[in-house]
Parts: structure tokens; C-alpha cells; sequence
């Protein structure tokens, strides 16, 4: 373990992260700049006139280079100040509106995450050690099915069901967990679910695959013959063994988690920094849309390093 | 057998749970509340300013309309009534004079006077306020507190859309509290001060406005005590959110829904009528094809305005032969004109006048809500049939659509505007050679002759006459495809009372006189 973490691997590691911070950022700078679209159309509307709009962008430095702009941006984000919004919360500090929306995507992205590995543990492990019979079959096909579903699509089906037609969970709307976390289970359980539905699915078919390619290796087989317990051989020399592709992949879900549950927080109305970060899109709210994907490059880079870390555990040859 | 039972047991035992679950107080504990009104804003996401001077977007006059009051309103047949205002007289053609109502709080305690409505109006005239509602008041030379209860409005000619630009629509001349505004300077957008019936308690950007009832409003202490606005972004959200019963009132409905919601009347009331708005395509008059008026009739007469009522917006709306809405039209009667009527031979007979023939490519431009882009899909579909033209669709979001609108780098794409009130604000700044809606380049001195006598003319009646004839000539020039105009809708639960909709889209206006049963 301690030899993984070395001091100079972690320092290369933050020297890649902030390179790559920085030219992502320069990216999505110039891409948006480069697209056609007006800040000051979305702020004061179709009837504005071409003074209110020269004074907006007056107001903005919107006229300058963009190098300068460039700049200016990344002068003030190195020292954590990410500035005004523009379009979507006029005024408003960004730091202050990624801070109270960041929690309801992290949460909801984890409540997704726990219910998809709680499901995909138990179907993965049924369907591989009844390899063939029914409950691998049902358990496959409803994989498949979690797959192919369309969040959106699987969104609606379960507010008609569950919320207008059972009325067991509200139709709409989040009780965020810093209010109530009782409250944000329960409000958040149908958006967590929908965006659960395919991951579950595709943890299901990879711990499947990996625990049924495990089962017949020759380790497995020498533990079996020497008497030990099936329960003790598939916990210590399978399942630990097909659990490094199975968190790989579940690594590689998370990086999704941030920015793509949006149409699920749109559908719900949980207010997360997907939909924020696409809200400041259409409404070119440039330093918002560059807050936020810098937010969500910290993380992807933040969850790949965490994902690493934990294989690394995980692998019996390291440990 | 035995084990499908267990599992159906565990399945009503969780579902038991959950139930309980939805029992418990943190559920909807606001719900509960019957002084309480959730009103949701629907198929919105963007707040950005509660300042009337500065508001510009449908959303945020939704919620100014409660906040704040002009010195005049619509009542329910749509007739100009004073607000603020006592009474009002016109002194001389150029002039209007305003008595106050005396003893009208702001939300800050101070007494609405003269000084107050003379700083509301000369703010939005202001020019480095630089207001997007200044095209409503630069008609007007002068406002004179002539006493604290009386204020005077001298425009430089006879201007008639004058006492229109002054109700509490999306004009932007509600009355500010002068003390208020010289107080908090730019951050008055987010801390507004009006005399309404509801004053805004906390607002989070993006998600939600919350307000609270104003006791010392002057139409009496309304009966709902506070008011959750919900920002929802997806209108068809705010459906799901109503019948589920997370929200009382939602400011609009997808129009593909409505008729399924008709049918649910013990969950919901659906209300609707035809709305002030106008849904046209722009044909950019400056850019072949359609710099030939031959060539844009013809394609005027090439689709069939009633399928895209029925197929488009689901029959929620009504066609319309001119670019004004029949709420506008003159004793409110329509008229028939043959550009406007779908009829292949007469447009094939057009397009052999034209320069253009089959086979001609255009580009349109849809944005927007699927019913928009259902709507170029259809036009387009049926004029290529009719004509033989190769005209494709492009679709992309509005604030590209609109700066390419605006730069006029486009050949034609949907447009239209809702919520307007006065007919100079569809005609005259639509198709006036420097009307700021005016985006098809389109420029004619019959039609701007005709808009200038309009807004000159103070008795209604003879002023809708000439707008009619301005519509008739726009249908002749044809620098817009005058399609339909489409209803206004609104949701509620049953238990809401009061709420009465008007058709420019009004919203918070009506919270002071609502109850929640």
C-alpha cells in the first residue's frame, strides 16, 4: 500500500491534474466563445435594445480579447474565486450556488451508486453461481432491460407509477439533505432509481462475467479440493477476485454521476450542478458553465485517483 | 407457489413502509398548510431580476405582477382600470393626468406618493439605466409631480399605447419605492420594494421564490399567507408536479397534455383561452429566396395554418390570417385574405410569378419546445410537397437562433412574442422599418405611415380600424408567415379559488384575492 502512494506519485499525479485542469478549462473557454449566442440576449430578453445590450457588455468586459478575458478568469479561479453569474442567477457569487447544489448531486449520485451495488451484488452472485437456470436468465434479461432504458423514459414510467398512480413518492420536487436527510431519501429515491437502473445493470453484467470466469479457475478449483467451505472459497478466492473489474467499472459509472443525471434533476426538479451547468449554457453564462465544468473535472479526476486506490487494495498481489 | 406468496407479501410490506414513510411530517409538511399557495413556474429556469425598470423575461414579470402594482390594470374583461391610480382624465391630447390613491404602503412602510411614480417612470426613460422596457416610455416628455397625490404625463405627440404601457403587464413602469431604490442601488432586482399584495421573502436563484403576505397591502390583507414559487424548468414537470399534488397552480401546461388533462376534472382544473401572443415565421427580406414577394406569398399559400393547429399544438390555439391576435382585432372580427389561406393551385399560380421556382433551397430555422420545431416540421413538409421547393430544417437553441435572428444571418426561422398588450407592439415593432422586433429587414413607408397615424389616433375603435388595415397590407408584403395564435394556459387543483386568468399570461396578480380550501 505504502509503496503505491509514494510521495513523488501523488506529486506527478496533482502536477497532471492541474495541467489538465487548466487546459480544459482554456477549452471550454474558447469552444463557448467561439459559438454564436449572446449573455446579454438571455438576461434582457427579445426585447432589448442594442443599448441595454452594449451596456451589459460593457458591464461584463465582454468586449475585450479573449485572451484577456481568459486571463482575468483564470487569474481570479487559481485564488478560488470563480466570480459573478451572468445569466442564470444574476449576481449571485458562483462559488456560493456550486456549494448549495454540489451536496444534492453528490447525494443523489451516491444514493444511485448504493442502491445499483446492492442490487448488482445480489443479481451478479445469484445469476453467476446459478450459472444457466432461471434466475440467471431473469436476472440477465432485466440487465438488458436496464440498459436499453432511456433515464428520461424510465423517469416518467416511475412517476406514473409509483408517484401520480401509487402515490407512494411525490411526482416532484427535493428535499435537499441538508435540510432533512429522512427527507432526501424519500424525494430522492425515484431520481435515484431511475438513474440507478443502468448502472445496476451494467454492475450486474460485469460481476457476473468476472465471477463466472473466476469460478472455474484452477485456484478455485485446488481451494474446493482441499476441503474448504463453498461460502469461505466464493468470499476469500472469487468474489475478491472479480471485484477489481466490477469497481473499475463502477468507477467509470461515477465519472458519469456528475454531469449526467441532468435530465433526471430537470425531470425531478432537484436543483444539482448538471442542471445549473446546463441552464448557464443556454443562457451563455460563461463564467458559470466554467465553474462548473472545472467542478466536474476535479472530480472525474478526484473519483480516478480514489478508483486506483482502491483496486490497488483490492489486488491480492499488493496487499 | 409458496414462494411467489413471500415475495408478494414482501412486496406489500414494503410497500406499507413507504407509505408510512409518506405519512411522516418532513414529507410535505407545507402542503398541509391551507393559508399556503404553491404556485409553480413552469417551462422557465432563469430569474434574474425581480426590478421591474430592469425585468425582461416572461418569468420575471410573473412574479413583479404581485409584487408591485402600476398605476394601472386589466380587470377581468380586459378593460384598463386604475390601480394605483384613483381615477385618471386626459388633460389635452399630449397629456394624462394620474390621482393617487392616498395612504398606498410599500412593503417598506412608506407611503406611496407622486415623487414615488414620477422616479418609477423617469427610471425606466433613464437612458444609462439603459431599461429593456425603455421602448415603452420614449414617447413621453415629461412626468410632473404636480401635488403628492397627483401626477401628470405629457408625451411629445398624441401617443394612444400610452395608458396600455402603464398597467401592470410586462411593461416595466410598476412603481418602485424611490427611498428603496436610492437605498440598495443595483441590488434593488433582488431585494424589490413594491406596493403588491406579496412581498418576496427569499428567493434562490435558479430553484425558487419565496414570498410572504404584505398586511398593509391596499386592496385589503390577503387571505393566503405565504407563496412557494417553484422554478420548474420542464413544463411537462410542472404537469407531473401538479397532479401529484406538489404544487396548487402552474403558469403554464404543454399544450400535447391538455386535452388529457381535461378529462382528469377531479384532479385538476384546466383553464384556457386564446392568448395575446402571435406565432409567424421571419422571412429575411434582404436574403434570396425570400427577397421576392411573389415567392413569399406563394410559400404563405403552400401550408395549411389549421394542421398546424391540430398537429403542432394540439388544437390549443386558433389560425390567424395577420400578425394579430383576434383579442386585437377590430370589434373582433377577423378577416380572410388569400396569402393566408392554404390553397396549392393559387401558390403554384404565385410561385410562377416569382423569380424563384421549384426546386429552390432555404434554410429554416426552429428552436425551442418541440411544438416549435413540430411547427417548421410541418410547414416545411407541406410547402416542399405544394411547391417542389428543397427548403431543410435547422435546429438549434434560442440564444443562437436569436443573435443570428438578430444579426440578420438567416433566410427565414419561427418566431413569436406573447404576453404584449397594446397592437403597436405586435404591428408596429414588428413590421415598422424601426420596430426592435423588426427582424426581417422589412421596411415600408405605406406601413410605417399607417403605424404613425395608429398610435396618434386616441379613440379605440378608429384605431383598431387602422391597425386592420396595417395587418391587411403586412398580409400583401407577406414579411412574415402569420401562422396561429395559441392559448394561454394555467393548472390548478381543485381546491384553489380565485385565480383569474387574463390573456397576456398574468400570474402573481391574482394571488391578493385567492384562497387555498
Amino acid at each position: 500500500m505504502a509503496r503505491m502512494i509514494s510521495i513523488g506519485r501523488v506529486s506527478s499525479r496533482l502536477g497532471g491534474v492541474a495541467l489538465l485542469a487548466l487546459l480544459g478549462s482554456a477549452t471550454v473557454f474558447f469552444v463557448m466563445r467561439a459559438g454564436s449566442g449572446d449573455p446579454a440576449i438571455a438576461v434582457l430578453g427579445e426585447q432589448a435594445t442594442p443599448e441595454a445590450i452594449a451596456a451589459f457588455h460593457r458591464k461584463w468586459m465582454l468586449d475585450d480579447p479573449l485572451v484577456l478575458q481568459f486571463w482575468r478568469w483564470l487569474s481570479s479561479a487559481v485564488m478560488g474565486d470563480f466570480g459573478l453569474s451572468m445569466t442564470v442567477a444574476g449576481g449571485t457569487p458562483i462559488m456560493k450556488l456550486i456549494a448549495s447544489r454540489l451536496p444534492n448531486t453528490l447525494f443523489i449520485g451516491l444514493y444511485a451508486v448504493l442502491i445499483a451495488v446492492v442490487v448488482s451484488l445480489i443479481a451478479g452472485t445469484l445469476s453467476a453461481l446459478r450459472h444457466g437456470k432461471f434466475t440467471d436468465t431473469a436476472a440477465t434479461s432485466l440487465a438488458v432491460l436496464g440498459i436499453s432504458m432511456p433515464d428520461f423514459w424510465l423517469s416518467y414510467v416511475l412517476v406514473y407509477t409509483l408517484a401520480l398512480g401509487l402515490g407512494i413518492f411525490p411526482s416532484y420536487g427535493f428535499t435537499p439533505p441538508a435540510e432533512s436527510i429522512a427527507g432526501a431519501l424519500y424525494s430522492g429515491f425515484l431520481p435515484a432509481l431511475a438513474i440507478a437502473a443502468p448502472m445496476a445493470a451494467a454492475f450486474t453484467r460485469i460481476l457476473r462475467t468476472a465471477l463466472l470466469e473466476t469460478l472455474y479457475r484452477d485456484h478455485v478449483r485446488v481451494a474446493r479440493s482441499l476441503g474448504y467451505r463453498d461460502a469461505f472459497v466464493f468470499v476469500h478466492f472469487v468474489l475478491r477476485n472479480a471485484l477489481i473489474p466490477y469497481v473499475t467499472v463502477i468507477g467509470l459509472q461515477v465519472r458519469y454521476l456528475l454531469g449526467g443525471t441532468v435530465v433526471v434533476e430537470r425531470i425531478f426538479g432537484i436543483p444539482g450542478v448538471g442542471a445549473l451547468m446546463v441552464d448557464g449554457a443556454f443562457g451563455r453564462d460563461y463564467p458559470l458553465v466554467q465553474a462548473c465544468a472545472l467542478t466536474f473535472l476535479l472530480s472525474v479526476l478526484l473519483v480516478n485517483f480514489a478508483v486506483d486506490l482502491v483496486c490497488a487494495a483490492l489486488n491480492p498481489r499488493s496487499a | 407457489m409458496n414462494e411467489h406468496k413471500l415475495s408478494r407479501r414482501t412486496a406489500l410490506k414494503l410497500g406499507a413502509g413507504a407509505a408510512a414513510l409518506a405519512g411522516l411530517p418532513w414529507m410535505n409538511s407545507a402542503a398541509l398548510a391551507a393559508d399556503e399557495l404553491r404556485a409553480g413556474i413552469a417551462g422557465f429556469n432563469v430569474i434574474n431580476t425581480l426590478d421591474p425598470a430592469r425585468a425582461s423575461l416572461v418569468p420575471e414579470f410573473y412574479v413583479i405582477y404581485g409584487a408591485f402594482n402600476g398605476l394601472l390594470k386589466f380587470n377581468e374583461k380586459m378593460e384598463i382600470v386604475p390601480d394605483l391610480a384613483e381615477s385618471y382624465a386626459t388633460v389635452d391630447p399630449t397629456t394624462v393626468e394620474f390621482k393617487l390613491r392616498k395612504g398606498v404602503k410599500f412593503h417598506d412602510g412608506n407611503e406611496m406618493t407622486a415623487e414615488d411614480v414620477k422616479f418609477s417612470i423617469e427610471r425606466v426613460m433613464d437612458e444609462k439605466l439603459a431599461s429593456p422596457n425603455r421602448g415603452k416610455v420614449t414617447a413621453i416628455a415629461s412626468v410632473t409631480a404636480v401635488d403628492p397625490y397627483t401626477v401628470r404625463i405629457t408625451t411629445k405627440t398624441p401617443y394612444a399605447p400610452l395608458l396600455n404601457y402603464l398597467t401592470n403587464t410586462r411593461t416595466g413602469t410598476q412603481i418602485v419605492s424611490k427611498k428603496a431604490v436610492e437605498a440598495a442601488g443595483e441590488g434593488f432586482g433582488r431585494k424589490p420594494v413594491g406596493t403588491g399584495a406579496f412581498m418576496v421573502k427569499d428567493w434562490k436563484s435558479n430553484e425558487s421564490v419565496d414570498m410572504v403576505a404584505f398586511d398593509d397591502y391596499f386592496g385589503g390583507k390577503p387571505k393566503i399567507r405565504s407563496v412557494k414559487i417553484p422554478i420548474i424548468a420542464e413544463e411537462s414537470s410542472g404537469m407531473t408536479a401538479i397532479l401529484g399534488g406538489q404544487v396548487d397552480l402552474t403558469s403554464t401546461a404543454p399544450f400535447a397534455d391538455v386535452p388529457a388533462l381535461e378529462k382528469r376534472t377531479s384532479e385538476v382544473k384546466v383553464l384556457k383561452q386564446p392568448g395575446l401572443n402571435t406565432r409567424y415565421f421571419a422571412l429575411n427580406v434582404t436574403k434570396a429566396p425570400f427577397d421576392d414577394v411573389h415567392f413569399r406569398r406563394a410559400v404563405s399559400m403552400a401550408f395549411d395554418r389549421n394542421v398546424l393547429v391540430k398537429a403542432a399544438i394540439f388544437g390549443e390555439g386558433v389560425a390567424i390570417p395577420g400578425v394579430l391576435p383576434p383579442s386585437l382585432w377590430p370589434e373582433g372580427k377577423g378577416f380572410h385574405s388569400d396569402y393566408t389561406s392554404f390553397n396549392p393551385q393559387k401558390a403554384k399560380q404565385e410561385l410562377a410569378k416569382s423569380k424563384y421556382g421549384p426546386g429552390t433551397e432555404a434554410t429554416v430555422i426552429v428552436w425551442g419546445s418541440n411544438w416549435w420545431r413540430r411547427t417548421g416540421e410541418i410547414m416545411v413538409g407541406m410547402v416542399n410537397q405544394t411547391l417542389g421547393t428543397k427548403f431543410q430544417l435547422q435546429a438549434m437553441e434560442f440564444n443562437a437562433a436569436f443573435a443570428k435572428a438578430k444579426a440578420g444571418d438567416y433566410q427565414a426561422l419561427v418566431f413569436g412574442w406573447l404576453g404584449l398588450v397594446d397592437p403597436d407592439e405586435y404591428l408596429g415593432e414588428i413590421l415598422g422599418s424601426t420596430g426592435f422586433r423588426n427582424i426581417q429587414g422589412y421596411s415600408s413607408p405605406k406601413m410605417d405611415d399607417l403605424l404613425e397615424k395608429a398610435r396618434a389616433e386616441m379613440d379605440p375603435a378608429k384605431r383598431r380600424q387602422i391597425y386592420r388595415e396595417a395587418d391587411l397590407l403586412a398580409v400583401e408584403d407577406m414579411p412574415v408567415l402569420p401562422c396561429f395564435c395559441s392559448n394561454v394556459h394555467n393548472l390548478l387543483r381543485p381546491n384553489v379559488q380565485g385565480f383569474n386568468q387574463l390573456p397576456y399570461s398574468n400570474f402573481a396578480d391574482q394571488f391578493a384575492h385567492m384562497t387555498v380550501g
